[in-house]
């Protein structure tokens, strides 16, 4: 395992050499490429409702969903997904593109760790990065400073250096496919390194792991532009809780005993294969950050964007529970 | 089944849609489970052969949807039509050779899915007017308060076997029983709109996709567990969801045969009983071999 160390890191957004990622069993042997970089234009988005104001709640209570896209303010990595009364709230700003192919294009290409800068607006100069994007017309999410993020306001353009799709860190086993993450940000994230035995397998820290069967809106839906909702329960939910809380009585980490999900966190979901769409194959692990929060829509959940996904022995999963610090501002160098 | 409902008090809508065509785009590819890129016909247009009762894997197919699969072409009326139509209502064929045959709805998959017999269909085309004679949304059972009923023609409900039980539960008869890993694409989607697509049943393919539900029929009336339908498509422990299966082989991964969800609550407000029988083409296919 040749993970540069954090003292030699690699700026995330830089070119790096890799190798191409595997697109599945069709080729054996991983062939050396270097990544490229696309400037990608982004616009803040505005929330969107429908025809009336309502969602309705697993047990038939309609809700107005508040922190579903665009800027939402006073949410910040290493907060409670739980913690607010949101539907899907993402820490920081949803970028579009008004064109619906350019949009798909905007959250396929943009990885996590992605360099974003405000062109236009009072915030224009500002400094952010991708935490993660999520699904269906396509969005990506960028995090900033809290002064930043307030001066910005929707229709803000902003500009992504996408870099990361088809790269993979040198040395990593060749059944582990890597997606969605700047090839630099393995430096500069402490809960992934070399396994402790020697072998081959990467080690990734987590929160906890989630069984396949508490996930939701994601499956079968392409990995590299969706994420995929967890349907977890709220961590103090009593056994008939309703919500989407959905998992009623069950603990969002049977393995780890993690009492509470945050944003930015590491997440294992177990019998995932997330190479291509998302869906059950039975002895695979995914590996995702988690980048919105919890959702009162049945089948919904906070969400994670995946970046690691392989058979269960290529990776070596630590339950980190309480312990566990996932993507944080600084370690982005946001604050 | 013999139970209490408000379907004396329910109303119909005549809606109208038209047969709508598969749709592609120029890069003709889609990725299955290991990588295999495929172009499979199944969805949208008509697609013969394959009938309630008939197995639902086992094609060269993606997204199998038997018989005709009709939209409305104005959106917002369409969404009308998906949301209003429900399994059993009666489908009219308005032009074209087939004009004035009759089938009926099996399921939603972000279309109407309407069977009907095969010298029928043979006469079907994309663009051919429908009718569907809407009914069934709002359907309430007075004995079981917990239960809620989705997308079903009170029609379907009288001709299932089964209904209250002394006990006070609800008796259906199931032809399966899916795990809760098995819910795929459709999570998260409202009940009333296409349908729950199961993974776990790409059959021929490696064993570490199977979840056992190989076997499903076309038709076939299933029991989600952990599943609540009842205002959306979500896991929870302890509830049941009852479902027909309205459309069959997947190739797109995370993708699967997939009920229209019919009933949903409580799981011990539920009786189930095994009974391979329970499946569409026994209530509704004999009529329709009977269509003129």
């Amino acid at each position: 395992m040749s993970m540069p160390p954090a003292a030699a890191a690699t700026p995330p957004g830089s070119p790096v050499p890799v190798q191409a990622r595997q697109p599945g069993p069709v080729s054996a042997k991983p062939v050396p490429a270097r990544l490229v970089s696309v400037n990608l234009l982004g616009l803040v988005e505005h929330p969107e409702f429908g025809g009336g104001p309502y969602r309705v709640d697993a047990d038939g209570r309609p809700y107005l969903p508040v922190g579903d896209g665009g800027i939402v303010l006073g949410l910040q990595l290493g907060d409670s997904v739980f913690g607010r009364s949101a539907d899907h709230a993402a820490p920081g700003a949803c970028l579009m593109h008004p064109d619906p192919a350019a949009r798909h294009a905007l959250a396929i290409y943009s990885c996590i760790g992605n360099q974003v800068k405000v062109r236009t607006g009072r915030a224009a100069g500002a400094r952010g990065v991708v935490i993660g994007k999520r699904g269906e017309a396509g969005r990506v999410i960028a995090a900033f400073r809290q002064a930043d993020l307030a001066a910005m306001r929707p229709s803000d353009e902003v500009s992504v250096r996408a870099c990361g799709q088809g790269g993979r860190p040198d040395g990593f086993p060749p059944g582990l496919t890597v997606l969605n993450i700047d090839p630099g940000m393995f430096a500069i994230l402490p809960m992934v390194r070399p396994s402790s035995r020697g072998d081959q397998r990467v080690s990734v820290g987590v929160r906890c792991s989630v069984p396949s069967k508490l996930a939701g809106n994601g499956l079968g839906r392409p990995a590299v532009s969706w994420d995929l909702d967890l349907q977890l329960p709220p961590p103090s939910a009593p056994a008939s809780a309703p919500a989407s809380a959905l998992a009623s009585g069950q603990s969002p980490a049977p393995d780890g005993g993690a009492a509470d999900v945050l944003l930015g966190d590491f997440v294992a979901v177990t019998d995932i294969d997330a190479r291509f769409n998302m869906g059950y194959r039975r002895g695979w692990v995914t590996v995702g950050v988690v980048v919105h929060g919890a959702s009162p829509l049945p089948g919904h959940g906070p969400g994670i964007t995946p970046i690691l996904t392989g058979p269960a022995d290529v990776l070596d999963i630590r339950h980190e529970a309480a312990s566990h610090v996932g993507l944080t501002a600084s370690m982005l160098k946001l604050q | 089944m013999k139970l209490r409902t408000n379907a004396a008090r329910l109303v119909s809508q005549v809606l109208t849609g038209e047969v709508w065509p598969p749709l592609a785009d120029r890069h003709a590819y889609r990725v299955g489970p290991d990588g295999q890129p495929f172009a499979l016909p199944g969805m949208g247009g008509v697609t013969l052969g394959v009938h309630c009762g008939d197995p639902a894997t086992g094609y060269a197919s993606d997204h199998l949807e038997p018989g005709a699969s009709v939209r409305h072409r104005d959106p917002a009326a369409n969404m009308a039509l998906q949301f209003l139509t429900c399994v059993g209502n009666p489908v009219r064929v308005e032009t074209g050779p087939a004009a004035g045959a009759t089938g009926h709805v099996i399921g939603q998959h972000a279309y109407v899915l309407a069977d009907f017999p095969e010298r029928v269909l043979a006469g079907i085309t994309t663009g051919d007017a429908v009718t569907v004679t809407a009914c069934g949304q709002g359907l309430a059972l007075a004995d079981h308060d917990s239960i809620v009923v989705k997308n079903c023609a009170p029609e379907l409900l009288e001709r299932m076997p089964g209904g209250t039980r002394p006990d006070g539960r609800l008796e259906v008869h199931v032809a399966g029983a899916v795990p809760a890993e098995a819910i795929g694409a459709g999570a998260g989607m409202a009940s009333e709109y296409a349908n729950t697509d199961l993974m776990g049943a790409y059959a021929g393919l490696g064993e570490d996709l199977s979840l056992g539900l190989e076997g499903l029929r076309v038709g076939d009336i299933v029991a989600l567990a952990d599943a609540d339908h009842r205002y959306g498509r979500g896991y929870r422990e302890g509830y049941l969801t009852i479902g027909v299966i309205s459309t069959g082989q997947c190739m797109l991964f995370g993708h699967g045969p997939g009920p229209s969800s019919l009933l949903s609550g409580p799981a011990e407000a539920f009786c189930l009983v095994d009974d391979p029988a329970a499946n569409l083409s026994r209530w509704y296919h004999q009529d329709l071999e009977a269509t003129p």
